[in-house]
């Protein structure tokens, strides 16, 4: 009878997940195919800064321009990525726009109006760790970095002089090009604002797909796994960061919403445990592992997953070093 | 043949796909599936994604515009069909009380109370929001309380009666609940049942700790409210 209740429990929590996500979703493939029918060449994308410092930087910038959580972020983050965008630019935007972006900012605001170091460390904090990701990142081969059916796309946009024909392995020789890469390709025509649509509908069948399943492993989860396991040590200054960072991977809330989540239990927890939270849960969580397969190859995501942790911990021991 | 053939082409697929999101989303809305997952100020995103996805349905099914771009299509349509079509057929039914158990009951911040209800007319989460801002239960004690939620089962005493309160889904829930003096001589509540309760506010002592109990004089099953989670 438990097991049964536990089952509807997961199932209504996995819904739960999955229609308040998929707006989203929805949302971040309509960006970019707007993006790809008012710039179908996307010239302005390869001239982005491709800077160890400024391209992180300048990526992140763009979640101003085109703000949407970290569901949403991963179709625009593949549109700059296949339209030829520096990788530093375009990991700066994947890691630091579902922070940087006024929608986050506001809801930060409106859930901690009395804490404003909180309100300054949030975007701060999410520019260091785009910042480190970045530059740790692109120290791999793109072919190790990025999935081969990514890495083809992009190499359609990236001129000759930087990729050879053997590597683009489409077009003049290698396979069909229509075969290899989506038929809108690298020209720079407008495409028909139909095809435009129809190539946005299979964007979003694909995430929709990944975030199925990643909604499915964080209902699973904690569904499991009791949420007070997760913050019984919350006076503890190092613990409380630990268990933080976990609950964020494990809840995987839309960054959007997360500061209001925060808000319930930052009474209990160390300050540093809170930015914690707020930090890591837009750069990874369990929801995002899927889609993120659809950029990154599985090596990538786990030195993404590692590295990311290690920032934030480091981030919420300094602040707690300031603020205990 | 080739006119199943036919009816199955990847454009077809994907048309299906999409607009059984679509119908999903939709029918979550209208079936107020959505008040038991979400809040109500998101709801018009699901409203809008549900259209959306079937406009980008009725494009694919205009069949002019082909993306043969991917060879993965037919498998992600035929997925996305199963999944839409599992939401579509298994609607939400989450346990609450198994939900709370899982969650840490003391979750609630500082409360802001703005104004204060007369006490026959306070939720049980105002009252929870009262008795946190100031806990004296001499201060309620003999104040009539109407009230409805669901029987949380509590280890070593009474159930209390719970709502859950959230800040966007269901997944970020937390129970609050009060506790209860059920009548004499009538069987426990069950765990998860809804329940009105009329009743007074007592003091009781618990080890050396005196609070307010609610000493239930009428117990009414109820069904469960049309929104169930509070903000």
């Amino acid at each position: 009878m438990i097991a049964v209740e536990r089952l509807a429990t997961t199932w209504a929590l996995f819904q739960a997940l999955l229609v308040e996500a998929m707006p989203f979703l929805l949302i971040g493939v309509a960006l970019s195919t707007l993006a790809r029918w008012i710039s179908p060449g996307g010239k302005w994308v390869r001239d982005l800064p491709a800077h160890p410092l400024l391209g992180p930087l300048s990526g992140a910038a763009l979640g101003f321009a085109l703000p949407a959580c970290e569901c949403g972020n991963v179709p625009m983050a593949r549109h700059l990525l296949v339209k030829g965008a520096p990788i530093a630019t375009a990991l700066g935007f994947l890691f630091a726009a579902p922070v940087l972006n006024p929608i986050v900012l506001a809801s930060t605001w409106a859930a901690f109006p009395d804490q404003p170091w909180l309100l300054a460390a949030r975007p701060l904090g999410a520019l260091l760790i785009a910042v480190c990701l970045a530059t740790l990142l692109r120290l791999l081969p793109e072919r190790e970095l990025l999935q081969p059916a990514l890495l083809e796309e992009r190499r359609l946009s990236q001129p000759l002089g930087e990729v050879t024909l053997l590597e683009r392995r489409s077009g003049l020789i290698g396979v069909p090009a229509g075969a290899a890469v989506p038929a809108l390709g690298g020209s720079s025509r407008r495409p028909p604002l139909g095809q435009v649509l129809s190539h946005g509908g299979s964007e979003f069948l694909e995430l929709a797909l990944l975030l199925v399943m990643g909604c499915a492993i964080a209902a699973l989860v904690q569904t499991v796994v009791p949420r007070q396991w997760l913050i019984a040590v919350g006076g503890t200054p190092t613990l409380s960061i630990l268990s933080l960072m976990l609950l964020s991977l494990v809840v995987s809330v839309c960054s959007s919403v997360d500061a209001f989540l925060a808000l319930g239990f930052a009474a209990q927890v160390t300050p540093g445990a809170v930015l914690a939270f707020l930090l890591l849960g837009p750069v990874m969580d369990l929801k995002l592992v899927g889609l993120f397969g659809i950029l990154l190859r599985p090596r990538a995501i786990l030195l993404t997953a590692g590295a990311a942790s290690l920032v934030v911990l480091l981030i919420g021991q300094w602040v707690n070093l300031l603020l205990l | 043949m080739g006119q199943s053939a036919s009816a199955l082409s990847p454009g077809r697929l994907k048309a299906l796909a999409l607009a059984l999101w679509g119908v999903a989303l939709l029918q979550s809305a209208l079936s107020g599936r959505l008040d038991l997952l979400l809040r109500a100020v998101f709801h018009p995103l699901v409203w809008g994604s549900g259209i959306l996805l079937l406009l980008l349905a009725a494009v694919e099914i205009s069949g002019r515009w082909s993306d043969g771009s991917r060879a993965s299509g037919r498998w992600t349509s035929l997925l996305s069909i199963g999944a839409a079509l599992a939401v579509l057929a298994l609607p939400p039914r989450p346990s609450f009380a198994d939900l709370a158990a899982n969650r840490q009951a003391n979750l609630l911040e500082e409360p802001g109370l703005s104004f204060v209800l007369p006490p026959a007319q306070r939720s049980l989460t105002d009252w929870v929001r009262l008795l946190r801002a100031e806990p004296d239960p001499r201060l309620y004690a003999g104040d009539p309380v109407r009230i409805s939620g669901f029987v949380l089962p509590m280890p070593g005493e009474e159930p209390h009666l719970a709502r859950l309160l959230v800040r966007c889904c269901l997944v970020d829930a937390v129970p609050v609940g009060l506790p209860v003096r059920w009548p004499a001589g009538q069987p426990q509540p069950r765990a998860d049942q809804w329940l009105r309760l009329e009743g007074v506010m007592v003091s009781e002592t618990v080890g050396e700790r005196q609070r307010s109990v609610v000493d239930a004089r009428l117990v009414e099953p109820i069904p469960r409210p049309r929104q169930p989670l509070e903000p």
